[in-house]
């Protein structure tokens, strides 16, 4: 409406200036609508002052949790994280992101990367600090997993989310079936990892080293299956050992000004090896799959390390322990999305010990940007005294601006 | 010792094995001599393929019964996306859901994700939206409204008179891709329009019927449809674009189309028949179901079917004499 009225108004004293003009005539009249016509095609492009700005996306996730444990029961509010995401390309070759997480002990920065978008040959680098392709779930944010906080066996086995300094290469094999390949190479891997500071310089043999392979099948329309496997090894390990003066600085000479109290000292036989299968099933039906749906995921690790008791920091034997989880969460109509979840996690120091969680969770999705969800998780060990928790959590989660659906984590 | 006959025999044998092998290798070079397309909705890959012929190899993404805006990205897209030398997609982020997430891992420097308008960048992207009267653009961007496209409304394939735009802008993206076999495409598209543009004209016959008739629809995606029929679209079942019904929200709906004498309900295959179906009830109205891509609903395959069945759809609900 707006634009015919707008040609109009710009017709209109054109005709009737034409009119006043007979000599001139039909001719005059469409030299001066090309004259009009090529000055506002030479004009210059509308842009605004956010012209270049990256893309940003705030997440907000709140959330009220009651525990019930063997002697009490408490509750809390928590401000869980308040998530800037920042986003844009930087020129014909590479892209960077960053994702800044502020929660009530710090500010951190949990992803600050940069990734190249046209290497040949199928390849991609991205380096800085990332969430390594280690498994499935290693690598969402905690806003994008299907319960309130993340399974034991990720936290226990990973150290929460995969976060790593350091750099990848992946490679997406040129075939029909979809097959990736990731090679990466980091300080560590996992946020709360303790057994190696970022800050510490290192020889390259006590750098961890990770391998990928994933690939896909569609079952027919409806069905697909993914499957992944990765394996994340440090050859060497550094432990702590404050009987001897620490090189923190790496510099080679240990106890150089630095603070000797946490002295580094390489043990031999400190490998350790971190392997992961995982095992995604979809049923997403291509009629109907706005109001019904499944997603099936589970993931195995078995952590191989030779170990150190935390009081002597002195090493003890070598410890295979196994971990996983296996979650069923199913749609069931445009907004309502429940499930459920088992988590078996082994003692690290000592794999007779498991514990058990059960959680069943409900999602209620009021947009694609803010959902409630309700958690209740029980969980049991098999220490003796079997100590148990019940633990119910409310949460709220909304996002400001800037959101994308990315492939990694769909 | 090898006699002469046993040397005529390996002979033979080693020319037999090398006929086979290049007959076997024949269809696959000809295959690889074709332009590789990947189109993002049926009704894209229809009219591609229509255009395209035999020298194109044509592969779509969504299958038509999905939602446009949640449709899944699987990695068997990633493979196709990677090898394309073509991108054919509606634009205006109507796949904002799974297009900029899949360009952006298919490492197909022909194809990538273009940040700023949830589409793609480069040379073999070939967006269909280029030219449409965008309409419904949002005068505020903000998520008050809803889920909002920020470029106006992108389902202007609910228009049969885009139909020959759209085959337009494909076959100059395919000439440009693929120049010697310009002429070719030049001659399927005017094949092509001189079947598709008749039977708009037929159909704009029969929709004058529905001119002027007042309807709601589930969503917010049929301006383009109201263009071409002349209904009069006042409401949305939803609260607002992707917000889904409240109950308060409803009972005013009911007052407005009982108020305004709204006789037809238009429901869009992929949403809840349950609600449309109390409406009608509350209200005497009757419903028409349509796609919003072409193979949503069964034997709406092409282009010409799906923009036929749609009408036919409404004509029925609103008790005039299809086609």
């Amino acid at each position: 409406m707006r634009q015919t009225l707008s040609t109009w108004l710009l017709l209109l004293p054109m005709a009737a200036a034409a009119q006043t003009e007979p000599a001139s005539g039909v001719p005059s009249l469409l030299k001066r609508l090309e004259d009009r016509v090529a000055k506002l095609e030479g004009a210059p492009a509308k842009t605004s002052l956010s012209a270049f700005n990256p893309a940003l996306g705030l997440l907000l996730d709140l959330a009220y949790t009651h525990g019930d444990g063997q002697r009490d029961s408490r509750s809390r509010f928590r401000f869980r994280t308040a998530e800037l995401n920042i986003e844009a390309p930087i020129d014909p070759f590479l892209k960077g992101w960053a994702v800044v997480n502020a929660n009530p002990d710090e500010v951190e920065v949990e992803e600050a990367a940069l990734e190249t978008t046209s290497l040949p040959y199928n390849l991609t680098v991205r380096g800085g600090r990332l969430f390594a392709a280690f498994g499935r779930m290693g690598h969402f944010h905690d806003d994008e997993i299907p319960v309130v906080d993340r399974p034991r066996s990720l936290d226990t086995f990973i150290g929460g989310e995969a976060r790593a300094d350091g750099v990848e290469l992946s490679y997406l094999f040129p075939t029909d079936l979809y097959l990736n390949a990731t090679a990466g190479l980091y300080n560590k891997v996992g946020g709360e990892n303790g057994r190696a500071d970022n800050a510490v310089s290192r020889p390259l043999d006590h750098f961890t080293y990770l391998g990928r392979l994933s690939t896909y099948l569609d079952l027919g329309d409806d069905h697909s299956v993914e499957l992944g496997a990765s394996v994340a090894w440090t050859p060497k390990r550094f432990v702590m050992d404050t009987s001897v003066p620490g090189d923190a600085d790496g510099d080679g000479f240990p106890g150089d000004g630095e603070n000797t109290s946490a002295g580094i000292e390489t043990k031999k036989n400190t490998w350790r090896t971190l392997g992961g299968v995982d095992l995604t099933y979809r049923w997403h039906p291509t009629k109907g799959g706005k109001y019904q749906g499944m997603v099936w995921g589970t993931e195995v690790f078995q952590n191989d390390e030779r170990r150190f008791a935390p009081a002597t920091k002195l090493p003890t034997d070598r410890v295979k322990a196994y971990a996983g989880y296996s979650y069923v969460w199913l749609k069931v109509g445009p907004r309502w999305r429940p499930g459920v979840m088992v988590d078996l996690s082994e003692d690290l120091d000592e794999a007779r010990k498991l514990t058990r969680t059960f959680s069943g969770f409900v999602t209620y999705d009021f947009s694609e940007f803010h959902r409630l969800r309700l958690v209740y998780s029980h969980q049991m060990n098999n220490v003796p005294g079997n100590q148990h928790a019940n633990i119910v959590s409310l949460q709220w989660t909304g996002i400001l601006g800037h959101h994308v659906h990315g492939f990694r984590d769909r | 010792m090898i006699t002469f006959k046993e040397k005529v025999m390996k002979n033979k044998i080693f020319r037999l094995a090398l006929i086979l092998l290049l007959a076997g290798w024949a269809p696959l070079a000809q295959a690889a001599g074709k332009l590789r397309v990947v189109a993002t909705v049926p009704d894209l890959v229809d009219i591609t393929r229509r255009i395209g012929a035999d020298l194109a190899e044509v592969q779509g993404l969504a299958r038509g019964p999905e939602d446009i805006h949640q449709v899944v990205m699987k990695p068997s897209f990633v493979t196709r996306l990677n090898k394309a030398d073509a991108v054919v997609y509606l634009g205006l982020s109507v796949e904002h859901s799974f297009l900029p997430g899949l360009l952006e891992v298919a490492r197909n420097p022909k194809a990538r994700r273009n940040a700023d308008t949830f589409g793609c960048l480069g040379p073999g992207c070939i967006d269909c939206s280029e030219g449409v009267n965008v309409m419904e653009k949002p005068e505020t961007l903000s998520r008050a409204e809803g889920e909002l496209h920020p470029q106006g409304n992108p389902h202007y394939n609910l228009d049969p008179q885009e139909g020959p735009r759209m085959a337009r802008l494909i076959a100059a993206g395919l000439a440009r891709l693929d120049p010697e076999h310009a002429a070719d495409y030049e001659r399927n598209l005017k094949a092509y329009l001189s079947e598709l543009e008749p039977r708009i004209a037929e159909w704009k016959r029969l929709a004058a019927a529905l001119h002027g008739f007042k309807a709601v629809s589930f969503h917010k995606d049929v301006a383009y449809l109201g263009r071409f029929t002349g209904i009069d679209f006042v409401d949305t079942v939803e609260l607002k674009p992707g917000i889904a019904p409240t109950p308060t929200h409803l009972e005013q709906l009911v007052k407005k189309m009982k108020g305004q004498g709204v006789k037809l309900i238009v429901r869009e295959q992929q949403y809840d028949a349950k609600v449309c179906e109390w409406l009608a009830e509350k209200t005497g109205a009757g419903i028409a179901v349509i796609g919003t891509m072409a193979n949503a609903l069964p034997d709406s395959e092409t282009f010409e079917k799906f923009s036929e069945r749609n009408l036919k759809a409404l004509l029925e609900a609103a008790g005039k004499r299809g086609p």
